[in-house]
């Protein structure tokens, strides 16, 4: 189906399902422990032997010489795989380094060995025995020493050109009355999500099977056959249940690869995880940025000029993090610009963290807008609403499909009580605590991307969906059950939903937030042909025929749904493909968050008080996962705001605290009361859902919430993040 | 017999073909295929592996760490896993409440929610805010952002409670061995005293959340072990006229009430130690034995002038637990020694007791600063002062400089705070917290127990948000 018009009213917009707060129909699964995930799939293959990664010990540099001979001969031992005897091997599209390195060393924990044993005991004693000399080279791993040879990066599909100006940023700014020129930092995060990376992989003559837990099916079968160099024909990728991906998952990593290997050396299956603490260092994390604002106003608070400018580090080939890029969009003013520039840096390879871009670069900006309120004497609420803009400000005659920020704001000030707000930084005290509020936009975009799926329809009126779409715990199986249930007229308990297999049509995946509305969108063209289908089948004219309550009908003729399969399953299949509404129109998610904080008056412990997220996301298909999902976001930028920060080595060239005890995420008591609102809002130019993406505009600002909210109760102004204690301390106002 | 007995989910277990060192998640992911327990990091942090223990005569349900326990630990326990709370039947309610409340996401943390919230559920406790927030603690979730299992949690005690007709198996005795490497449980002091002397290779074992680290993260082998936990005299936490003893393999969770009672700062501290899941195996003895410089009980202990008693064949010998320490992760317990026991005098009227703990999160976080103070109080003026810190130096160690100025000029030398401690400590500075921030710090703490100590009753207390 292509979508090059904007949606009209049609069968979703009964709402009877769709909309509906549903609880998830994997909830018991999960609740009670029988959600397979790739690691304990022990049915899925007979015979599995245990894989352990050998990562390198050093950065950059070289293996002199790798000596297996004593692991070889360890106990169980079946099969020791290094880049000697691997073959030829290329890079997956989507990889910056190699998967299994050696004799070059490209990062530290980069894999250059798997041993493969009967036992996962003796694989990793085994492993411990592998002697490797190195000759490490020199690297570069500090970003604030490689900015000034950071170069503009090649533009890609997700990225937009590295500079980007309208009018004339540096006369309007050299011009405006009122200016701000200031620098911040963000550090890099770990993804660390719960279920570490892990993979069983058995080959069948040259037919291979993976079952993994990956985001993104179709970019991994093509990764996958890319590098082994076989036909992606040959490969299957089955990821039903992920442990929480948050990008990381995104690509095909070493666990996937080695078990492949292992398994072709050993002749079966090979399992193999990611052990915690070699996660961070041997996968991808969010790359550190340095990011430099400017912005000049008038008097009156409008915004004549803006500039972002953004650094951060990569290994080479590999990418920028887009921080500057909601900058072009977000507020109003004549004279802008952008840049973004890629240092090489030795460190592990950086890549998509949840909201990559808008994240760090709404962290930067949402405080520069606080600094700039302040400057002009204008409440943070006002100053923002003052510079909305309705239109692309790099291309006026490109309106938003639909922008609601202002409205977030204020109606998130009326329920927060924002009007009680002392502006006046560190004037509130109650017993030992500072007290302060901040408000910050949240923004992302929307992206649209082809998405297909499969719809059965069986005897016994039970609607299937099948698609190589994953849910990373968004609550994609609910809403597509929702989705088929909506279009075909049954109840949820009538929908079974199957996902993340190869084998299923190629859907969006989950990433960039798009996964909610293309592939609901992929599963409604599906079932508009199955309804055509159907109507046929039961001498019904489409056009006319209502699917409700398990039956068809149109005039006074009604028809049990199952009728039209009991002779014979009737089947269906579907894209949705989009024109060119994406360019006509702006397609993004808006929000705003607020967010109280006290600050110890002698230890400058900050704890959040209370925070609330108003979004405006298009149509919200499930208002309970919704929630979640948008509390869940608000807990990591809240974690990016005051504790999250891979600690470089800047000797050795990796991250330090690459564990759970030393990468801190937070706790349950870390987090206070948090409620989200959604704005009603249907957006018919996204999609015939007229949904978009909330997942990750959740993360987008709140890190600057907190901060404004830290500088409110204290005035100081923390520009590095994360804002920790040590930063804060020793600029507290002295108190009695 | 030389096998490991226990009951699992319902069944008797009889298991004597594993090394002593297997970790109970290893166990029941790979040996027995109950795979509904997750492993997220293999060192105590997540929960994910969390499973509910009833120790041997108890008939409390305990939540623990699988991953850093090892399996002859269970030996007499009953365990349950999230396969052996609703089995084929029903959800347990709260399964249920998690599943309807939208508290779980990914899915990954979900059985360990279970499980912590299984065993408050069976145990009748009450979920006030304070409760769940306990229970909570040791559990991550990178999905949910905590607010629905809270949520779910509440809800889950509206509903009624189910029957797990369990029971521990019999007294915890073992004497495992396997493939040269043992496990030994005696089960009283004298039993413990001669196995020390017949294995002088062996290392001690209270709850194993420290050694199990080496099993679990570090993946070692740890060939001989001798247990604590089943000697009968050792177990015990007292309330005597003048101390409170703690056994020498008494739980944190074991001594909370009377800390509570009596030190409700110390009491506070211990509560926020590593996580439930930490407290029901962890010991004082093990914190003293690791003698980390964040340990955080042992500066309480310093300041409390509390002192040790070890046990070996040459008898027994006390001292204080400050002249026990005795530099990095070094302690002055002798080969075949054991800490028998703790002993903590009660404060006298006149004297206050305050501790704090820093650390960049609230719970489940390594301290960066630990301070704990003991003063008695003259005239207006502090007549003794024990001030001892953790995280400023290589152990937990007293402020001598800082001791001795407050009682010889008072209150006004917390104007020197921070220059007092500089001559007693040179903190170091990590990715936790600069060495600056350290010496600020610990300064600002000794003036907020000055705050807390001469406020008449209400005590600053460490909140609870
Ligand atoms: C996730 C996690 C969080 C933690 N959080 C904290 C925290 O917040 N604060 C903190 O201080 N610690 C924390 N710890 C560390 C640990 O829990 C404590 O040090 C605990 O007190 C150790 O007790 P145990 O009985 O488990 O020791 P074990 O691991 O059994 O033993 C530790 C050491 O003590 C010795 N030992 C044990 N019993 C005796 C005895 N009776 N006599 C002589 N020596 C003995 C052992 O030989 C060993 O060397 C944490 C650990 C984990 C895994
Ligand atoms: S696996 Fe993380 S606490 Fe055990
Ligand atoms: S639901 Fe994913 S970690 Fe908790």
């Amino acid at each position: 189906m292509k979508f090059d018009t904007p949606a009209t009213t049609n069968p979703i917009d009964q709402l009877k399902v769709i909309g509906k707060p549903t609880d998830r129909i994997d909830g018991p699964l999960k609740t009670t422990g029988t959600a397979p995930y790739a690691y304990e799939r022990h049915d899925v293959v007979q015979n599995q032997a245990y894989g352990y990664m050998v990562g390198s010990a050093i950065a950059k540099g070289r293996i002199a010489s790798i000596d297996v001979k004593a692991a070889k001969a360890a106990p169980g031992v079946l099969a020791i795989v290094t880049a000697d005897n691997a073959g030829k091997l290329a890079k997956g599209s989507f990889n910056t380094a190699k998967l299994l390195g050696g004799p070059d060393i490209e990062h530290y924990h980069q894999a250059i060995a798997v041993v493969v044993a009967e036992t996962f005991e003796q694989a990793r004693t085994a492993a411990n025995l592998v002697r490797i000399d190195y000759v490490p080279t020199k690297g570069v791993f500090e970003l604030a020493a490689a900015k000034d040879s950071a170069k503009a990066p090649e533009a890609n599909a997700f990225s937009g050109p590295p500079d980007t100006a309208a009018g004339d940023f540096a006369g309007a700014f050299a011009a405006a009355p009122v200016q701000l020129d200031a620098v911040y930092t963000t550090p890099d995060h770990a993804h660390v999500m719960m279920e570490p990376h892990a993979s069983i992989a058995a080959w069948n003559g040259d037919k291979l099977t993976i079952w993994t837990s990956n985001q993104m099916i179709a970019w991994g079968v093509g990764d996958v056959a890319k590098t082994l160099g076989i036909p992606v024909e040959n490969v299957r990728l089955d990821s039903p249940f992920i442990g929480g991906g948050f990008g990381g998952k995104l690509f095909v990593r070493s666990d996937a690869l080695l078990a492949a290997l292992g398994a072709r050396a050993a002749g079966r299956p090979v399992k193999v995880a990611l052990p915690r603490p070699l996660m961070i260092n041997n996968t991808t994390h969010r790359p550190a940025t340095i990011q430099r604002i400017r912005i000049g106003a008038a008097r009156d608070g409008k915004i004549t000029a803006i500039g972002h400018e953004t650094w951060s580090g990569d290994l080479p080939g590999g990418g920028a993090e887009l921080a500057a890029n909601q900058t072009r969009l977000l507020y109003a003013g004549a004279n802008r610009m952008t840049a973004t520039r890629l240092a090489v840096l030795d460190l592990p390879e950086g890549n998509a963290m949840r909201a990559p871009g808008e994240a760090p670069g709404m962290m930067a900006l949402e405080i520069a807008m606080d600094e700039m309120a302040e400057k002009l004497g204008l409440d943070p609420i006002e100053f923002r609403a003052l510079n909305d803009t309705q239109v692309d400000p790099e291309h006026p005659e490109r309106p938003f499909s639909q922008r609601q920020l202002v409205e977030c704001m204020r109606i998130g000030a009326e329920r927060f009580g924002w009007s009680k707000r002392n502006p006046k930084p560190g004037s509130v005290r109650e017993g030992r605590w500072f007290v302060g509020t901040g408000v910050a936009a949240a923004f992302r975009n929307n992206l649209l991307t082809k998405s297909a799926a499969r719809v059965r329809l069986d005897g016994r009126g039970t609607v299937t969906v099948e698609t190589d779409m994953t849910d990373i715990g968004t609550g994609t199986y609910t809403i597509i059950g929702q989705t088929a249930a909506e279009m075909m007229g049954v109840p949820l308990e009538k929908v079974v939903v199957r996902l993340g297999d190869s084998s299923f049509p190629v859907s969006a995946g989950s990433g960039g937030q798009w996964g909610a509305n293309n592939s609901t969108a992929g599963v409604y063209a599906a079932c508009v042909k199955l309804r055509e289908a159907v109507a046929q089948k039961l001498g019904f004219n489409s056009e006319e025929a209502v699917f409700a309550d398990a039956s068809v009908r149109a005039g006074n003729r009604s028809v049990p749904l199952a009728e039209a399969a009991r002779d014979k399953e009737i089947i269906a299949e579907d894209a949705i493909e989009y024109g060119d509404l994406d360019k006509k129109y702006q397609q993004s998610t808006f929000g705003a968050h607020f967010v109280e904080v006290g600050v110890d008056v002698a230890t400058a412990e900050v704890r959040l008080r209370r925070m609330l997220a108003v979004c405006a996301a298009g149509r919200i298909l499930n208002p309970k996962s919704a929630r979640s999902q948008v509390i869940g976001a608000m807990t990591m930028g809240a974690g990016a705001a005051l504790m999250e920060e891979l600690a470089v080595d800047k000797r050795l060239g990796f991250f330090v605290n690459h564990d759970l005890a030393g990468y801190e995420v937070p706790v349950h008591a870390d987090i206070p009361h948090q409620d989200v609102i959604f704005l009603e809002e249907t957006d018919p130019i996204s999609s015939p859902m007229k949904a978009k993406g909330v997942g990750e505009l959740g993360i987008c600002g709140v890190g600057a919430a907190v901060a404004n909210a830290i500088y409110n109760a204290t005035g100081v102004r923390v520009r590095d993040y994360p804002i920790t204690l040590d930063k804060l301390l020793t600029e507290l106002p002295q108190t009695g | 017999m030389n096998a490991i007995r226990f009951r699992l989910n319902g069944a008797r277990l009889e298991e004597g073909l594993i090394p002593p060192s297997t970790t109970v998640l290893d166990y029941i992911r790979d040996h027995l295929h109950l795979t509904g327990t997750k492993e997220g990091c293999a060192e105590g942090d997540c929960g994910a592996c969390t499973v509910a223990i009833l120790k041997p005569g108890s008939t409390r349900w305990e939540a623990v760490n699988s991953c850093i326990m090892l399996v002859p630990q269970l030996d007499g326990c009953a365990i349950r896993t999230v396969e052996g709370v609703s089995g084929r039947g029903p959800l347990h309610p709260v399964q249920k409440a998690l599943a309807e409340g939208d508290g779980t996401q990914c899915g990954f943390c979900t059985p360990g929610f279970v499980m912590s919230l299984f065993a408050v559920h069976q145990n009748g406790e009450p979920t006030d805010t304070e409760t769940i927030h306990d229970v909570l603690a040791g559990n991550l979730c990178r999905c949910t952002g905590y607010r629905p299992i809270v949520d779910a949690c509440k809800a889950a005690t509206a509903q009624s409670w189910v029957e797990i007709g369990d029971s521990a198996v019999e007294k915890g005795r073992t004497n495992y061995r396997r493939d040269g490497h043992y496990f030994i449980a005696p089960s009283d002091l004298p039993a413990l005293i001669a196995a020390l002397a017949e294995n002088p290779g062996a290392r001690l074992v209270g709850g194993a959340t420290d050694l199990g680290l080496l099993a679990g993260h570090e993946r070692q082998v740890l060939p001989a072990l001798i247990s604590t936990a089943h000697v009968a005299e050792m177990k015990a936490v007292e309330d005597t006229p003048h101390q409170i003893v703690i056994g020498g393999a008494a739980t944190f969770a074991d001594a909370l009430p009377l800390l509570d009672e009596h030190f409700p700062a110390f009491g506070e501290l211990v509560h926020r130690i590593g996580s439930r899941q930490i407290r029901s195996l962890g010991t004082f003895s093990g914190n003293l034995g690791t003698a980390s410089p964040v340990g955080d009980t042992l500066p309480c202990l310093i300041a409390l002038g509390a002192e040790v008693e070890l046990a070996s064949q040459a008898g027994s010998r006390t001292m204080k637990v400050e002249d026990f320490i005795l530099g990095y992760r070094k302690t002055d317990l002798k080969p075949g020694e054991v800490i028998a026991q703790i002993r903590i005098p009660k404060l006298r009227d006149t004297e206050s007791f305050a501790a704090y703990k820093i650390s960049k999160r609230y719970d489940q976080d390594i301290s960066i600063v630990l301070a704990a103070f003991r003063v008695t109080l003259g005239d207006r003026r502090p007549t003794d002062v024990v001030a001892a810190f953790g995280g400023m130096a290589d152990r937990a160690k007293r402020a001598r400089m800082l001791e001795t100025e407050l009682v010889e000029k008072g209150w006004t030398a917390l104007d020197d705070a921070e220059d007092l401690l500089a001559a007693d400590f040179t903190p170091l500075s990590d990715h936790r917290g600069s060495e600056k921030y350290r010496r600020i710090v610990a300064a600002n703490l000794v003036r907020r127990m000055h705050l807390e100590v001469t406020a008449s009753g209400v005590p600053l207390r460490l909140e609870v948000l």
